[in-house]
């Protein structure tokens, strides 16, 4: 799959920040408003980030509670589950598998394409990963991990077809859980291919928060054109792991902190991009901010990101 | 003989229900200053007289505060130590839940001990034992980024300085059940000589406290024989991650004053039964000898949301009490 993007494609991971009037509206339980305000932000992030001058544009996933919950809701098998605390004071709710789990119809399509319907430039479909889907969820069904998770890859096959079918060309699988067991990256490895093969898309893997050193180089094997991996966050320790054993595939490289409320400063960006390009080829490199924008402010996330494209855009001139 | 149910260590700080939401609303507003240190402290007390009260009617024998406190187990021994500082968010081993990681520039020196008074609260309100939970030396180091120039053993020996003197502190108040958790020697076989060092340094300070290492997210078979040497008092194995443990200490035996027996999954919502346990603790009580078994879920409970870990803990104690009719 080949794309037509300037050098250093500029991107945001998924999310970002929902608007308060939507957030009261869903916390009120308000449909008809609840839609509306979705549609009105999706419409709104796709605008701005035509005007920030981003390459590859996301829908803003404005319609997710979070990215587990929704998918467990959207496919068969699933119950949820009660709150689980993933950090300080932050709770969320972790899916059960109580049955066999399967699709029971396009889960993101639909929004992929009302946002793919606003502009001229790409839009990337995204989806959870099997195996994260697995990992964040209760097992009550599958008698093991393996077998629940190449289930959850045989449904979320069919809404990667349709993505592909209704005409995204850039997918992004999102699997933060995947560094964390190292032993079963073959696992992951089987219930990637699943989804990808035969499919002539670009994929994206999106991998946050873990331990790469103990995955690395080996995870170069999996299916995928490209690794969305979070670097400001983890101090760019893993450049000095590509400079030990090179880095064969894309990258999309994080450059922003989502978890700080600090606006990064152009030097900042640029510092770290130019340390990237120390190892790797101008033509790997994607840049992006570590993770999903949605636990900033709206006006954090747009100087978050006016930084990162004006940052990006001053390297790509020494570049071409 | 004796079996013994027993929590491993943390309990959920809320519940689903609006009247278990308590501390989650009293930590937004004490972060946003609209509570003092004092009131938040007086709502996590009792938040730790409710999780107490919970292990108590699900029938435990032996119970901890819940770790309410604890934001997670690595920054709540290091926040507060001088010469560490916390840095961004980490994956705490394989699950979903995050902790802040310590940075390290110097030796650390401890102000003031953690445990102590969040053990004196909880024994003072317990009608039950109480197991106050530290975090292991080597764990602390492990997890931690070493910006202190010197080598990991030294890191290591840094922090069994830390842990023993929480350990002396508690210990100063008479004869006290102290886990020492280190998951992270799991997955580091080659450190096992500083470990060993760690928790040798660790016991120097336990007096008449009986000191229990507890280890888990990983298989801890072939750190058998290494464990029945240590100078602990009693070791806690994850079982739902080592599959081979149970034929090992058939075959071998496993020979300590207390044995944790972490048969309970720690991790998942289903609920085990009594039947499929039975063959597992046939052959391990054919293996061990100790005074105490305790069964106890595999890890802290708070990966599970309450009322499944409450679930959790009185299904251990039908399970104690099945297993004493028909093994003991």
């Amino acid at each position: 799959m080949r794309l037509k993007l300037p050098l250093l494609p500029t991107t945001a991971v998924g999310s970002f920040p929902k608007p308060p009037a939507l957030i009261e509206a869903r916390r009120k339980g308000i449909k008809e408003k609840i839609k509306r305000l979705e549609r009105e932000a999706t419409e709104k992030w796709i605008r701005l980030q035509e005007r920030l001058g981003l390459d590859v544009l996301v829908d803003g996933e404005f319609y997710r509670g979070d990215m587990i919950a929704f998918f467990a809701e959207h496919l068969k098998g699933f119950k949820m589950g009660g709150l689980v605390r993933s950090y300080g004071n932050r709770y969320y709710r972790k899916p059960v598998i109580v049955g066999e789990v399967g699709y029971k119809g396009p889960i993101t399509v639909k929004w992929w394409k009302f946002a793919q319907s606003l502009t001229e430039k790409p839009v990337k479909g995204i989806i959870t990963g099997p195996y994260t889907l697995m990992d964040w969820s209760f097992n009550e069904y599958y008698p093991d991990r393996k077998q629940a998770c190449l289930s959850l890859a045989k449904a979320l096959r069919k809404e990667v077809e349709n993505l592909y079918r209704a005409g995204a060309r850039i997918i992004q699988i999102d699997e933060p859980a995947l560094s964390a067991r190292p032993e079963e990256l073959p696992l992951a490895n089987r219930a990637l291919k699943i989804i990808t093969q035969g499919i002539d898309a670009y994929f994206i893997v999106h991998i946050c928060y873990g331990a790469f050193e103990y995955i690395y180089p080996q995870m170069l094997q999996l299916p995928v054109h490209n690794f969305d991996l979070e670097m400001s966050n983890s101090d760019l320790d893993l450049v000095e792991l590509f400079r030990r054993h090179p880095f064969t595939k894309d990258l999309s490289f994080g450059v922003i902190d989502v978890h700080s409320h600090v606006i990064e400063t152009i030097e900042q960006v640029k510092e770290r991009i130019e340390k990237a390009l120390g190892v790797l080829n101008p033509k790997q490199l994607w840049i992006d901010p570590d993770c999903g924008l949605k636990t900033r402010t709206e006006e954090e996330a747009i100087a978050k990101l006016e930084v990162m494209v004006r940052a990006t855009k001053e390297i790509r001139e020494t570049l071409t | 003989m004796r079996l013994l149910a027993a929590n491993t260590g943390s309990y959920p700080k809320i519940g689903d229900s609006p009247e278990k939401q308590k501390h989650r609303e009293a930590y937004a507003r004490w972060e946003k200053g609209e509570l003092t240190d004092e009131e938040f402290e007086n709502i996590q007390r009792e938040v730790i007289k409710e999780v107490i009260e919970e292990q108590v009617k699900a029938g435990l024998d032996m119970v901890t505060d819940g770790q309410i406190r604890w934001i997670d187990p690595i920054s709540h021994f290091t926040k507060n130590l001088k010469n560490c500082e916390l840095d961004g968010l980490l994956r705490y081993f394989d699950t979903n839940f995050y902790f802040r990681q310590p940075v390290v520039r110097d030796k650390p020196v401890i102000i003031e001990p953690v445990a102590r008074a969040e053990y004196l609260f909880a024994k003072r309100i317990s009608p039950v034992t109480l197991k106050q939970v530290i975090t292991g030396p080597y764990t602390l180091a492990r997890l931690s980024i070493n910006k202190a120039g010197v080598d990991f053993h030294t890191m290591v020996r840094w922090f069994a300085e830390v842990v023993a003197q929480e350990v002396h502190a508690l210990s100063r108040l008479g004869r006290c059940f102290i886990q020492i958790d280190e998951p992270a020697i799991l997955k580091h076989p080659e450190d096992l000589s500083i470990f060993e060092e760690a928790i040798h340094e660790v016991c120097t300070e336990k007096r008449r406290s009986k000191i229990y290492l507890y280890t888990y997210f990983g298989d801890a078979s072939p750190f058998l024989e290494a464990f029945e040497k240590l100078p602990v008092n009693g070791v806690g194995f994850d079982f739902t991650y080592s599959p081979k443990l149970p034929d090992l200490i058939k075959k071998h035996g496993f020979e300590k004053e207390a044995i944790g027996l972490g048969m309970i999954d720690g991790r998942n919502t289903r609920l085990e039964n009594s039947r499929e346990l039975l063959p597992v603790l046939r052959k391990v009580l054919s293996g061990v000898e100790a005074d105490i078994l305790y069964l106890n879920p595999s890890c802290g409970l708070e990966f599970l949301p309450r009322e499944v870990a409450f679930q959790k803990l009185k299904r251990t104690v039908e399970i104690r009490d099945f297993i004493r009719k028909k093994l003991l």
